[in-house]
């Protein structure tokens, strides 16, 4: 049953992707309905998949000695990842129904999002490290084409290329541990590698455990890589909702959280995620004051908030970090999209040019709003369950620096959050032009999201029970869910994080009384518009890569002769290499 | 030397040749006369390996299948150079040389 459910959850929008294609873009409703249609039907599939969670392989393909078998495990972080990616993944494609509407190359779009929707799937279930990194490498893929879809539109094309090297330097890392394990052990299995970790010699752990930090920076785009994630806002914005806020930069804490039991005796790694997490938490927070763009506004805040699940991982909170995960794939989605809806009635992303929105997107607001609150960490809504309970476990288990560090971040996240609400619904409006009213596709997916964003945290019991009973080499502790709620709402922790939040609010409601001070942090607020420098090493990377591929240009001769002997060469390497035994 | 030996040279120097033809032609009905000569050395050895593995009709009916492949490329590789010079007026393979990075 559930190999069937995994194969479905897989090939459907596989599947959906090349009925879309062929569907052609003359018959744009086709491709609408069938999208809609295979999106949704995935999302089912990994639904009814959640309830047959185990720790062992549901499906096993046998593909020879080399790549081993390619499994696929339906463990508790797989299927709830792969449900998140395929729940959020439908809703963005229904809400591309009036988004899309009239766009050009809607095969394109429609086949990268559902391409993209299976290989996330397939990325949450692998069982294998090579399948592992083929399915990452995919999600990459489709990420760079589906930023770069306006193509001619150069911004475009220029965040999805440095999209595209950024990941995939930061995928070197995951390679070179694939490799790594694969040479000690024999076997490319996640679970064997997770049960005997400690028999690698110690160097080489370690050269895995920052390798992995790396690829999950990169891919997850916390700092010092994280600068690729406000420039993919150029891609349509259920994209931006999809991938770069709901599904593929969850990969790189999915990763972290993965392999959590085997690295973290590895010194210094902890500590070396705890700080990638704060202070991408923390500057990201900042950036996200200062910016002026809303979609940019929600790319800095999701690096924010994915500081947080990283640093969970890093002081032990698996189920804190994972948690968190599901809040913020559903508010982010859900800010996102109504992001989009907001864009798309007034034409521009600029919050200068909005102001007093609510009374022309009334419902819109209303989603927004409750987006924006669960954001900021308030209760009852599920990003208030999960931020807390990620404090707690720093509280607890981490060093009290880093601790007040993401308070003082939560503050901040507080203070960008109303900043946001308030410079596009509320105030006078400054743009001009007529503001048209959303779509039924976008209420309907909006709305959809807006009750999840209510309602997830209730999911928290059978959550935490499905990740003890299906994980082995993780040693978890996840309560009961009255449980969970009691300790969150008697924790002091809990009090003074609503403070600080409430504090951050408050900054804000008298923001014009704050003048002395805000005029004292301009210098912070400069460095945070420059990106705090670090836009200067990811541009390093990024002209390095071209700078090579430029120079290695002069290989491509087009030349028959030339590559004949190309093909020649590598045949007698292959031949070399065989009869040496390898 | 047996024949086998013998065999497997001369599959060997004809290899070489039609490789060799490869790398140094520069007009591209030459370069359909150089991989004809290439696979006619590989037909050669696979009848001899088949002799060699006492599974002589094996190795026979393989070299029927590849004749008959061989020949479509043939074929087809020699309608494209006539329509090449026919479209482009050369059979320069510098000249046609489009995939240059």
């Amino acid at each position: 049953m559930a190999d069937w459910l995994i194969g479905l959850t897989i090939g459907l929008p596989w599947i959906g992707a090349l009925a879309v294609w062929l569907a052609g873009d003359r018959r744009a409703g086709l491709q609408h309905r069938l999208a809609v249609v295979f999106s949704v039907a995935a999302g089912a599939a990994a639904l009814l998949l959640l309830p047959s969670y185990g720790d062992a392989p549901a499906l096993s393909i046998e593909v020879g000695s080399v790549f081993g078998t390619l499994t696929f495990v339906p463990d508790g972080l797989g299927v709830f990842l792969a449900a998140v990616a395929t729940v959020v993944g439908s809703l963005a494609v229904i809400f591309s129904v009036d988004y899309m509407r009239g766009e050009a190359s809607l095969g394109r779009y429609y086949a990268l999002v559902l391409l993209f929707i299976g290989a996330m799937v397939g990325l949450a279930l692998s069982g294998s490290l090579f399948l592992l990194f083929v399915f990452w490498e995919i999600t990459a893929l489709c990420s760079y084409a589906l930023i770069a879809f306006y193509n001619d539109d150069p911004k475009a094309v220029a965040g999805g290329l440095r999209a595209l090297i950024i990941t995939q330097f930061g995928g070197l890392g995951l390679l070179a541990g694939a490799l790594i394990a694969y040479a000690y052990l024999g076997d490319t299995q996640i679970s064997t590698f997770l049960a005997r970790a400690d028999t690698l010699p110690g160097s080489m752990l370690a050269v895995m455990a920052f390798g992995a930090l790396a690829a999950a920076a990169a891919k997850s785009a916390q700092v010092p890589f994280h600068t690729w994630l406000p420039g993919a806002m150029e891609a349509p914005t259920p994209v931006s909702a999809l991938i770069h806020a709901a599904t593929m930069v969850n990969a790189g804490v999915y990763l972290l959280a993965r392999f959590y039991p085997a690295f973290e005796g590895v010194t210094g790694w902890t500590t070396a995620v705890v700080i990638v997490g704060l202070l991408s938490a923390f500057l990201a927070a900042l950036m996200a004051l200062v910016a002026t763009d809303l979609k940019r506004v929600l790319a800095y805040s999701t690096i924010s908030q994915l500081g947080y699940m990283v640093y969970a991982v890093g002081v032990g909170g698996v189920f804190a970090s994972q948690f968190h995960l599901l809040s913020h794939a559903v508010f982010k989605a859900l800010l996102f999209l109504a992001a989009g809806a907001v864009i798309h009635s007034v034409g521009t992303r600029d919050m200068r040019q909005m102001g007093g929105l609510r009374r022309e997107l009334p419902f819109v607001r209303t989603v927004f709003v409750i987006g924006a609150l669960a954001l900021a960490g308030l209760p009852i809504l599920n990003g208030f369950w999960s931020k807390e309970l990620v404090l707690e476990d720093g509280l607890h288990h981490g060093p009290v620096w880093a601790y007040a560090g993401m308070l003082l971040a939560a503050g901040i996240t507080a203070l960008y959050t109303f900043r946001m609400v308030w410079l596009v619904f509320y105030g006078e409006r400054r743009g001009t032009g007529h503001v048209h009213a959303a779509g039924s596709a976008m209420k309907l997916a909006t709305g959809i999201l807006a009750a999840g964003t209510l309602t997830s945290w209730l999911l928290a019991g059978g959550f935490g029970k499905m990740l003890t009973e299906s994980l082995p080499f993780h040693d978890l502790h996840a309560p009961g869910a009255l449980d969970l709620y009691e300790t969150i709402l008697t924790a002091p922790a809990t009090y003074l994080a609503l403070a600080v939040i409430a504090l951050g609010l408050a900054a804000w409601w008298w923001r014009d009384r704050l003048a002395g001070a805000r005029h004292a942090l301009a210098p912070l607020a400069r460095a945070a518009e420059a990106d705090f420098g670090f836009e200067a090493l990811n541009r390093r990377i990024v002209t390095t890569t071209a700078l090579a591929a430029e120079s290695l240009r002069v290989t491509q001769t087009g030349l028959l002769n030339w590559n004949v002997l190309g093909i020649v060469g590598g045949l007698v390497v292959v031949l070399a290499v065989l009869a040496l035994g390898a | 030397m047996s024949t086998l030996e013998i065999t497997l040279v001369s599959a060997f120097a004809l290899v070489g040749a039609g490789l060799y033809g490869l790398l140094i032609t520069r007009n591209l009905i030459k370069v359909v006369i150089a991989l004809q000569i290439m696979v006619k050395g590989a037909l050669v050895a696979l009848v001899a390996a088949g002799q060699a593995s006492d599974q002589l009709a094996l190795g026979q009916s393989l070299a029927m299948t590849v004749i008959v492949a061989d020949t479509v490329v043939a074929v087809i590789g020699l309608a494209f150079a006539v329509q090449v010079k026919r479209v482009r007026g050369t059979l320069d393979l510098r000249a046609l040389a489009e995939l240059r990075g």
